[in-house]
């Protein structure tokens, strides 16, 4: 998986591309732990990815959790694989997805 | 009538049968099936001594086939043969064909011979062509008129060796027809074949033969509708077979992610088709069976007829259904798991478990 950054003041994006599962998923953990602190908006864009396990699924529910008590996180783009996870799991409900 | 204790048979370095064990009763109609390579054939062979055994005891009603002391040519009279490729004597005529032999071994006059055989020509449907030279029959006649010649020794079992597999396919039908109208004289029969549905409809037990030895043995319903053994299904149900042994401190998953993407395109899946499998696997491994195991055996079976995609999750220790149950950092994996494959179903047998699942939505091939 590969992540690119872009910080724009407060609104951080990260671009996701390739696949999100159980041995990426604690490099993705990483990198939002080391950034998230400081600002209100996180995007994921996810045109890109194009696997997500239930591994990857977990740390954007941490993210979403920690994002909820200092702004908001937004996801974007997702893929028809990803899509369909995120909807078979009930995660389409809960994130905001554009 | 015949029984059979750990034959062996090895040509050179390689060993072809390992540890045969048989028994084979009067009146029974055996097929012989299994991939081929698996010593079907070799199996047929030793037990006329075709081929000599290297090791283990065949015994013909009591007596020892491989004894020194026993007279080999009068235990062969008690066995017909027939081959794939006929083997008839190309210089004489279908009925002198037949004659040969009682009138040479079994001493019968030329006339007691010859009214025999022209009687058998009937059961095979061949009287018509009693004077006719083999070159002038058909691929169906020649293997009909080998029958015949076989059934001229009056032997107590006849063991045909693939005998429809050098015929074309509009020729088969005629040699079956003649097979199964033995079975009705009650003629204990042993069939190596290739034709399931024949082998399904007219034998009274099936020997399924792989890596060398009677894998599996029962009647046909058994083989053919619940077999017992994993190849046999998969050879039952021409299943192509990925293996994989997924071990929780090594397991690579880019590696396994390769090599079942590889077998996975070889057999025609599609893209989304590939993505699901892996994301099963990956939930199942990963989340719900590494915390009870260490080690899995995993196989994922793709039939070639209705392109269900069966995946098999085996593992030492009878835990309870990982799927009832599951703990909180578990239920993503389940939701998952549940909804890629509804159909699961668990079982646990002699120490081990095993969950098996059959992947929904699997019916699209990739356009070539």
């Amino acid at each position: 998986m590969k992540i690119e950054k872009d910080r724009k003041g407060q609104e951080l994006t990260l671009t996701l591309s390739g696949r999100l599962d159980t041995t990426t998923a604690p490099t993705l953990e990483q990198e939002l732990q080391q950034s998230w602190n400081d600002i209100s908006t996180l995007i994921l864009e996810l045109k890109e990815l194009d696997y997500i396990s239930s591994a990857g699924l977990r740390v954007i529910l941490t993210a979403q959790k920690h994002m909820l008590k200092q702004g908001s996180m937004k996801l974007r783009n997702l893929s028809d694989n990803v899509r369909e996870v995120f909807e078979m799991t009930g995660f389409a409900d809960i994130m905001t997805i554009e | 009538m015949i029984t059979v204790r750990h034959l062996s048979k090895k040509f050179g370095e390689t060993c072809v049968l390992k540890d045969v064990n048989a028994e084979i009763n009067k009146g029974e109609v055996i097929s012989i099936i299994g991939p081929s390579g698996t010593g079907k054939s070799t199996f047929l062979r030793c037990l006329n001594l075709l081929e000599r055994p290297s090791s283990g005891e065949i015994l013909i009603n009591g007596v020892s086939l491989l004894s020194p002391e026993t007279d080999i040519h009068l235990l062969r009279r008690k066995m017909g043969m027939v081959f794939q490729s006929f083997n008839l004597f190309s210089h004489l005529m279908v009925v002198e064909n037949l004659m040969l032999g009682p009138v040479q071994l079994l001493k019968l006059s030329r006339q007691e011979a010859y009214d025999r055989s022209m009687k058998l020509l009937e059961t095979v449907g061949l009287t018509a062509r009693a004077y006719a030279f083999p070159g002038e029959l058909s691929g169906g006649q020649k293997q009909r008129v080998a029958i015949a010649r076989a059934l001229a020794m009056e032997p107590e079992i006849i063991l045909f060796d693939e005998p429809t597999s050098a015929l074309d396919p509009t020729m088969v039908s005629e040699v079956l027809a003649v097979i199964r109208k033995l079975k009705e004289q009650g003629l204990t029969m042993m069939i190596v074949t290739h034709e399931m549905d024949f082998a399904r409809d007219v034998s009274t037990r099936i020997f399924y033969m792989d890596e060398g030895i009677i894998f599996e043995d029962g009647p046909p319903e058994q083989i053919f509708e619940h077999p017992k053994r994993e190849k046999t299904r998969a050879f039952i149900h021409k299943i192509s077979l990925f293996r994989f042994t997924a071990e929780s401190k090594t397991l690579d998953i880019y590696r396994f992610n390769a090599e079942l993407e590889d077998f996975c395109i070889r057999h025609l899946l599609n893209r989304k088709q590939i993505h699901n499998l892996q994301l099963l696997c990956e939930e199942v491994l990963v989340n719900l069976l590494f915390p009870l195991t260490e080690k899995v055996e995993l196989s994922i079976g793709c039939t070639d007829d209705n392109r269900e995609t069966e995946i098999t999750f085996e593992y030492a220790g009878q835990t309870g259904n990982p799927l009832e149950n599951p703990k909180p950092d578990q239920e993503l994996s389940c939701k998952i798991v549940q909804h890629l494959a509804p159909e699961c179903n668990f079982s646990t047998e002699a120490g081990s478990s095993r969950l098996r699942f059959v992947l929904k939505d699997n019916n699209s091939k990739v356009s070539s």
